[in-house]
């Protein structure tokens, strides 16, 4: 057996353990990045471009020098450059207060010459259009793949849907908005940054302010979301410790929710034109697709298409387009949802051709049953459980108004993860140190430390310190991919194992034994052949003298591995007078490997679940095709649901232990609004094929359904 | 508690009547000199735009800051006084994180102006646990997992508190609709409602 494997009887792992920074979390006292007041802190503000593109004639900050309080002024753009979207930074003030600093960055005067933007999709593709950029084409051919024989495919293909599928854009908006505090002493800097990775973000800082790494340090205690959109200093973080430097002071520059949708990321649009062919006995045989999307000024949009079913012959062609928008940024499960999306709807389409249920259809063309694919197994359970036998065909015969129907998922992820380090002290009292630079997000990090060093070490929870979200301990990865858990993890069980080791060495003579007859369990170590002869741990950690057991370790295989699949079922009801589509219950069904908190872990599921609810039904970055501005950069008007949008959601965890740790973080939230769509279609007899599925468009579908047909 | 008569205690007229006086008396006098303008030209009470002398009862305690008018009460608090618990997310009243306790009534403190709640009972989240004792409310969002990055938690333990208060025996849909008016990104509304429900049967409210 490997030195290094999980537990065959875990006593800690795999149950559900309350997070241990609850109670900082519940009670205001967690301090966040936006939280953290600096003795003789100022407060940054940045300028930015109120134009979608724009050439800077000239910048004139001398009023803003002279603004009361302010302390340090900076141009970051210079006349002549070209700005690219609505948002994109040009100056930056700093000042004593937070309401002197808005007023300040009110009296930088920048002229402009406002050019011509392009600000979506379509318009950016038109053969006379405007240019995102005077030096750069709209479009960019990207991924060319083709497998098997395509004509051959379409052949064997008793049914052909040909369609266009679409995904809009959404913000990742993140409660805590992007931000940084930044303060230095003659040329060390310490920045607290709102982060998903402390080590980047200071190899960030150091590369770009041109200082040695070793002069950062980077804190993330308690982090407000972040979706995939933190990562690194970006041009708040680069310029807040620009203005701390010029000032003389720590400056804290937290964006505004404005800034926020503006300039920190999106997910990427996606659309697809599908021509797709099946055969009578239901067997996809052909996928031929063209597709694009645009991630913004200069980003693409990368998806996998076709998503998951297995088309023998495919054939796909994809182009970039950029637009006048803020670039896209990784969020949760990048590509997923939006391969997911235009691959599921099309399925549905097909299974009416050959007059298949669709939980079928998909059994017969999902990929072969495998540790880290379970789908055939998963949609049949999850049909049972959900009452699939109770899902009428496409177009709900009821009398009135209300509508119901039912639609069906899946998805997959990667996850997995490599290449966490960290550190273990115990010490002669018996306390417990880990340290590990990694970072909670929200996901539970920092108790799925405690949990696997008490796990290895026979200690309750409590009996161990985690120290994390800082760069002052051992490297660790961003927290991207959903590989946080599985990178870190083994990690800990590593330290944790030869920390153990160390003490089974000092404390074998005292019980009579050798090392390897021992055992840490229940606070004790103890003979394994005879647990009566035991020491309690305190007792044990005391013969380590002055001398604590200190432990440097790594990531190992063999602890984590890659794959996932889930299957998500959703019961919609659609209003076909108003178009308002209410979800009844979700079902999801997922695995990750081995379970390390099983509280936590459910809760990314309903959170994966409920942030898709948001994409199927409300969330839209809505860009004014004249003036190039987003109209909805707020709260109120860029929808999000509330407690009374949310449905009665199940989650069906698979544990599975001798897979190692996987991650979770993404997957639940790549399929649900697949499902919405298909059950909106089920329930009406429409088919919508572009998300959100807002009112007005559940209406324009019904009505050609009736004027003739969407199927 | 400060008296009423340290009070700015303003009718709408009066109002009206300084804001056009206000105008004028900026341009004669210095923009800082906050005293001088509470005085105001023929009396008339004006104050700001300087920093002005704003006494809070912030979790039964005075808090005493000299800030200008304009300044929010969440902005006093999280900025001027460190009391951090209470998160400013969409800085426009329509996300709830920072609901706090105001006179018996729930506010966005982002939205409410420190000088307009002088002579109120403010509550905020710090102010909920007994030093290591939490409040039921916030013992029930820990047991249950009702929070994840926790940003929006604090918004939602005010929020749940002010409905137990109101309704010791919440219905669902009394809950639901109280706690509309906050938000969550990470997706915590299905553990938060469960936490609502469990804190009212830990707080003696019916069960169901």
């Amino acid at each position: 057996m490997a030195k290094y494997s999980w537990p065959e009887k875990p006593t800690i792992l795999s149950t559900p353990v309350k997070r241990l920074d609850g109670p900082d979390k519940v009670s205001g006292r967690a301090k966040y990045t936006y939280d953290i007041n600096r003795p003789g802190m100022i407060y940054g503000r940045i300028v930015r471009s109120p134009y979608p593109h724009a050439k800077i004639t000239s910048i004139d900050v001398s009023a803003a020098e002279k603004a009361p309080g302010v302390k340090a002024v900076l141009e970051y753009r210079k006349a002549g450059d070209e700005v690219l979207y609505q948002g994109d930074p040009v100056a930056a003030v700093a000042a004593d207060t937070e309401e002197r600093a808005r007023d300040a960055a009110r009296l930088v005067r920048v002229r402009w010459e406002p050019l011509p933007h392009v600000s979506n999709e379509t318009l950016a593709m038109n053969a006379d259009a405007a240019k995102w950029n005077t030096a750069q084409a709209n479009t960019r051919a990207g991924q060319r793949q083709e497998t098997g024989d395509l004509d051959a495919g379409f052949k064997q293909a008793a049914h052909v849907v040909e369609q266009t599928y679409s995904t809009h854009v959404i913000t990742h908006v993140c409660l805590e908005t992007h931000g940084t505090v930044c303060e230095w002493d003659g040329d060390k800097l310490t920045a607290w940054v709102t982060t998903q990775a402390v080590h980047q973000c200071a190899q960030g800082y150091a590369q770009t302010l041109k200082i040695p790494q070793a002069n950062v340090r980077v804190i993330t205690q308690y982090m407000g979301g972040g979706f995939g959109s933190k990562f690194a200093p970006d041009s708040q973080g680069i310029i807040c410790a620009q203005l701390a430097k010029k000032a003389g002071a720590p400056v804290k520059l937290m964006l505004d929710r404005k800034e926020e949708h503006l300039d920190t990321g999106n997910r990427p649009s996606a659309f697809a034109h599908i021509k797709a062919g099946v055969s009578s006995d239901g067997k996809l045989t052909a996928f031929d697709g063209q597709s694009w999307g645009t991630g913004g000024a200069g980003a693409g949009s990368q998806f996998p298409l076709p998503y998951l079913y297995q088309f023998p012959n495919r054939r796909r062609a994809h182009t970039d387009v950029y637009i006048n928008a803020g670039q896209q940024r990784a969020m949760r499960a990048p590509g997923h949802p939006q391969g997911c999306y235009l691959t599921e709807i099309l399925m549905d389409e097909l299974a009416d051709r050959v007059k298949m249920d669709p939980v079928e259809f998909r059994v017969k063309n999902a990929p072969a049953l495998a540790p880290n694919a379970q789908y055939q197994k998963y949609f049949v359970e999850g049909a049972k459980r959900f009452g699939w036998d109770k899902r009428h065909p496409t177009g709900d015969s009821a009398r009135g108004p209300i509508k119901t129907g039912m639609g069906v998922s899946a998805h997959l992820w990667g996850g997995g993860g490599r290449g966490s380090q960290a550190h273990i002290d115990i010490n002669p009292d018996g306390t417990v140190v880990v340290k590990c630079g990694t970072q909670d997000i929200g996901t539970g990090t920092r108790t799925l430390v405690a949990m696997v060093a008490a796990e290895t070490l026979g200690l309750p929870v409590s009996g161990v310190t985690p120290q994390i979200g800082d760069t002052q301990y051992p490297f660790s990865g961003g927290s991207g991919g959903s590989t946080t858990a599985a990178s870190v993890m083994p990690a800990i069980r590593v330290v944790s194992i030869d920390a153990l080791d160390k003490l089974f060495e000092k404390v074998a003579p005292q019980l009579g034994a050798t090392p390897a007859d021992l055992a840490a369990e229940g606070g004790k170590i103890l003979v394994k052949a005879n647990p009566s002869r035991s020491l309690a741990w305190k007792d044990a950690c005391k013969l380590l003298g002055t001398e604590p057991i200190s432990v440097n370790g790594q990531w190992q295989d063999g602890l984590s591995s890659t794959g996932t699949s889930g299957v998500q079922f959703a019961e919609v009801t659609v209003d076909v007078e108003t178009g308002i589509v209410r979800i009844k219950r979700i079902l999801a069904i997922q695995d990750c490997g081995l379970i390390v908190d099983k509280l936590t872990a459910e809760s990314q599921v309903y959170g994966g679940v409920i942030a898709a609810i948001n994409f199927a039904l409300f969330e839209d970055r809505l860009l004014d095709r004249v003036t190039g501005q987003m109209v909805n950069p707020n709260m109120e008007m860029y929808l999000l649901a509330g407690m009374s949008d949310v449905p009665q959601i199940d989650v069906d965890l698979r544990n599975m232990p001798e897979r190692g740790v996987i991650g979770i973080g993404e997957p639940p939230t790549v399929s649900t609004a697949s499902a919405i769509a298909n059950a909106v279609r089920n329930a009406t007899g429409a088919t919508i094929r572009s998300l959100p599925l807002h009112p007005h468009k559940v209406l324009a579908a019904i009505e050609q359904e009736r004027a003739g047909g969407t199927i | 508690m400060s008296s009423k008569d340290d009070l700015p205690a303003f009718s709408r007229r009066d109002f009206l009547k300084t804001a056009g006086v206000g105008s004028l008396a900026t341009a004669v006098t210095t923009a800082t000199d906050a005293e001088a303008q509470t005085q105001g030209a023929a009396g008339a009470r004006v104050l700001g735009p300087g920093d002005v002398p704003v006494t809070l009862t912030v979790n039964g305690k005075r808090v005493q800051l000299q800030i200008e008018p304009r300044v929010t009460l969440l902005d006093a608090l999280r900025n001027r006084a460190d009391l951090t618990g209470n998160k400013r997310v969409c800085d426009r009243g329509s996300c709830g994180a920072c609901t706090m306790i105001v006179d018996g009534r729930t506010v966005y403190a982002c939205s409410t102006l420190a000088i307009d709640v002088q002579d109120k009972q403010i509550r905020t989240v710090d102010g909920f646990a007994q030093g290591d004792r939490l409040h039921p409310v916030q013992q029930a969002f820990c047991d249950v997992d009702a929070l994840m990055c926790g940003f929006c938690t604090p918004g939602f333990v005010v929020a749940t508190v002010a409905l137990l208060e109101k309704y010791p025996n919440a219905t669902v849909e009394q809950a639901k609709r109280e706690l509309d008016g906050n938000i969550c990104r990470c997706g915590t509304f299905v553990r938060v409602f469960e936490a609502a429900m469990k804190a009212k049967t830990m707080m003696g409210g019916a069960r169901g």
